[in-house]
């Protein structure tokens, strides 16, 4: 089945709680274009989670206007536990809701909970949970049903380093296949060097910061892989890449951010006919130190 | 919208939050119907004891939900839906409440009106009483939806005007409920079982404007 895209649009749009309320936003335009990475920055209490909000269609803008409706997930910065399900259960549940069908949906559950190392608590009562344990939960349920725009407001807050990794790579797999991803993070490193425009909001308005460089600061792997002679990258893998450099005929030299490697690897692998991957290899630490590499 | 109502009922069923109201409407009625007495009465009691037990549900499934959890859900959906499958959960577990409370009540009371004078049939009093109590139902999760999130938000605002939204629903002259329950009450002294259809109607009539004021409400109120 073939996912409908359409962009999401705000015009002038503003918001404001109570008739007399401050405004909290205002005069915010933003386009969400399908497959692109966003990230919205600023200080505790300036309103990025409204926008959030405002985007993932929670909430209704006091002013202007909000255009188009994907098919979205939302992870709050905070999940509950209070629920009287198990993970599995809720995930299940989740993911019918999301419009998978019932087997389809246990099954995604599994998968995403063991991506995230928590299927050892997939039959485990959400009360019972961690606080990390019950972010992956939430963080898995935004993932189940392949949604057109993933809305996260601090989604990586609490879960463990692998976690992280793991949901830095979702994120890329999402945009990778055309979806939209939306994030709010207080740590700069989060998916440096990936969004394809970063905003700030300040005072209730909303700045673009940047355009996507050229150059990633994100941690970055070395992909020396091997194709057919004078062809050119294929181009899921080119859209991937921070840079590329053919060292001799038909073996190309790829750099690409550590959380899009698999991306970078599935395009190569998948592409026709499909390139020979020759080595991977962490970037930075050239000459590699034996004794630090994973 | 199935896997929605799912979702809400399985919420509910297992949140076990519906125990309080479903026992005090049980004690409700294991005080004020006794087995023998005129079929009529005792369901004109069971139909007006179910609208506050209505609006109470409605309350349970509408404050149920984390936040959070609840914005999960709204994102995939739109929280106008995901607030109508809550009210429409409740809707369901009142209308389950009530019918299995008719049943019961029918098969134990005297199926005669007041005085012993005119004999009801079971059957034929089952057909006024059924429509009665779903009435009540209506109107009582029409209540609900009207005095809870997303309308009234605090807990001190909301409670005190479920309650006096339920009396009022149950005495005003001209609400449906009312206009139900008393057919029933007088019927009993009758012995005629009126069809209360009209009531029905202008119930289920009530309740689906006060589910669209509700849902539309929750698509423009964040929490």
């Amino acid at each position: 089945m073939a996912p409908v895209h359409r962009d999401l649009r705000l015009t002038a749009v503003g918001r404001r709680y109570g008739i007399r309320g401050p405004w909290v936003l205002r005069g915010v335009d933003l386009t969400v274009a399908p497959g692109t990475l966003t990230r919205i920055e600023g200080a505790n209490g300036s309103g990025k989670s409204t926008l959030l909000r405002l985007l993932a269609r929670l909430d209704a803008p006091t002013e202007g206007r909000i255009t188009g409706r994907p098919r979205t997930a939302y992870v709050p910065e905070r999940f509950p536990s209070a629920l009287p399900f198990t993970a599995a259960g809720y995930l299940t549940h989740l993911g019918t809701v999301h419009g998978l069908g019932r087997t389809a949906a246990a099954r995604a559950a599994h998968t995403w909970l063991e991506r995230f190392g928590a299927d050892a608590y997939a039959t485990t009562p959400m009360a019972r949970l961690s606080k990390g344990s019950s972010q992956k939960v939430a963080v898995a349920q935004a993932l189940l049903g392949d949604p057109e725009l993933l809305v996260l407001d601090e989604a990586w807050t609490g879960l463990d380093a692998a976690a992280r990794a793991e949901l830095e790579r979702a994120v890329a797999e999402r945009t990778a296949a055309g979806g939209a991803v939306v994030f709010v993070d207080h740590d700069p490193r989060r998916l440096a060097g990936a969004p394809d425009a970063t905003y700030t909001v300040t005072d209730g308005a909303l700045r673009r910061r940047s355009e996507r460089g050229g150059t990633a600061d994100g941690p970055v792997t070395l992909v020396v892989a091997h194709g057919p002679a004078g062809v050119p990258l294929p181009p899921d893998a080119a859209r991937t890449v921070v840079s590329a450099e053919e060292t001799s005929p038909g073996r190309h030299r790829l750099a690409v951010l550590a959380s899009h490697s698999d991306v970078l690897l599935r395009a190569l692998l998948t592409a026709r006919p499909p390139w020979h991957v020759v080595r991977v290899e962490p970037a930075g630490a050239s000459p590699p130190d034996p004794g630090s590499r994973p | 919208m199935t896997a929605l109502l799912r979702y809400q009922a399985d919420l509910l069923l297992r949140s076990q939050r519906w125990l309080p109201p479903v026992i005090l409407y049980a004690v409700f009625l294991g005080v004020g119907v006794q087995s023998g007495q005129p079929v009529l009465d005792s369901l004109g009691y069971t139909a007006a004891a179910l609208l506050p037990v209505s609006a109470w549900l409605v309350r349970i499934c509408a404050t149920g939900e984390p936040p959070a959890a609840r914005a999960c859900v709204a994102a995939a959906r739109g929280p106008a839906r995901a607030h109508l499958a809550c009210l429409l959960t409740a809707l369901l577990a009142a209308v389950l409440l009530g019918v299995a409370a008719t049943v019961v009540v029918t098969l134990i009371s005297d199926p005669w009106s007041n005085g012993h004078r005119v004999r009801v049939p079971p059957p034929r009093a089952l057909a006024a009483g059924l429509p009665a109590a779903l009435a009540c139902a209506l109107l009582g999760t029409a209540v609900g939806a009207l005095t809870n999130r997303p309308v009234l938000r605090s807990t001190g605002r909301a409670v005190p005007a479920m309650l006096l939204g339920a009396l009022l629903a149950m005495v005003l002259a001209g609400s449906p409920a009312q206009a139900a329950v008393s057919g029933l009450v007088s019927g009993s002294q009758t012995g005629r079982a009126p069809l209360p259809l009209l009531p029905l109607a202008g119930a289920a009539l009530v309740t689906a404007a006060a589910f669209a004021v509700a849902a539309r409400l929750a698509a423009r109120r964040s929490p």
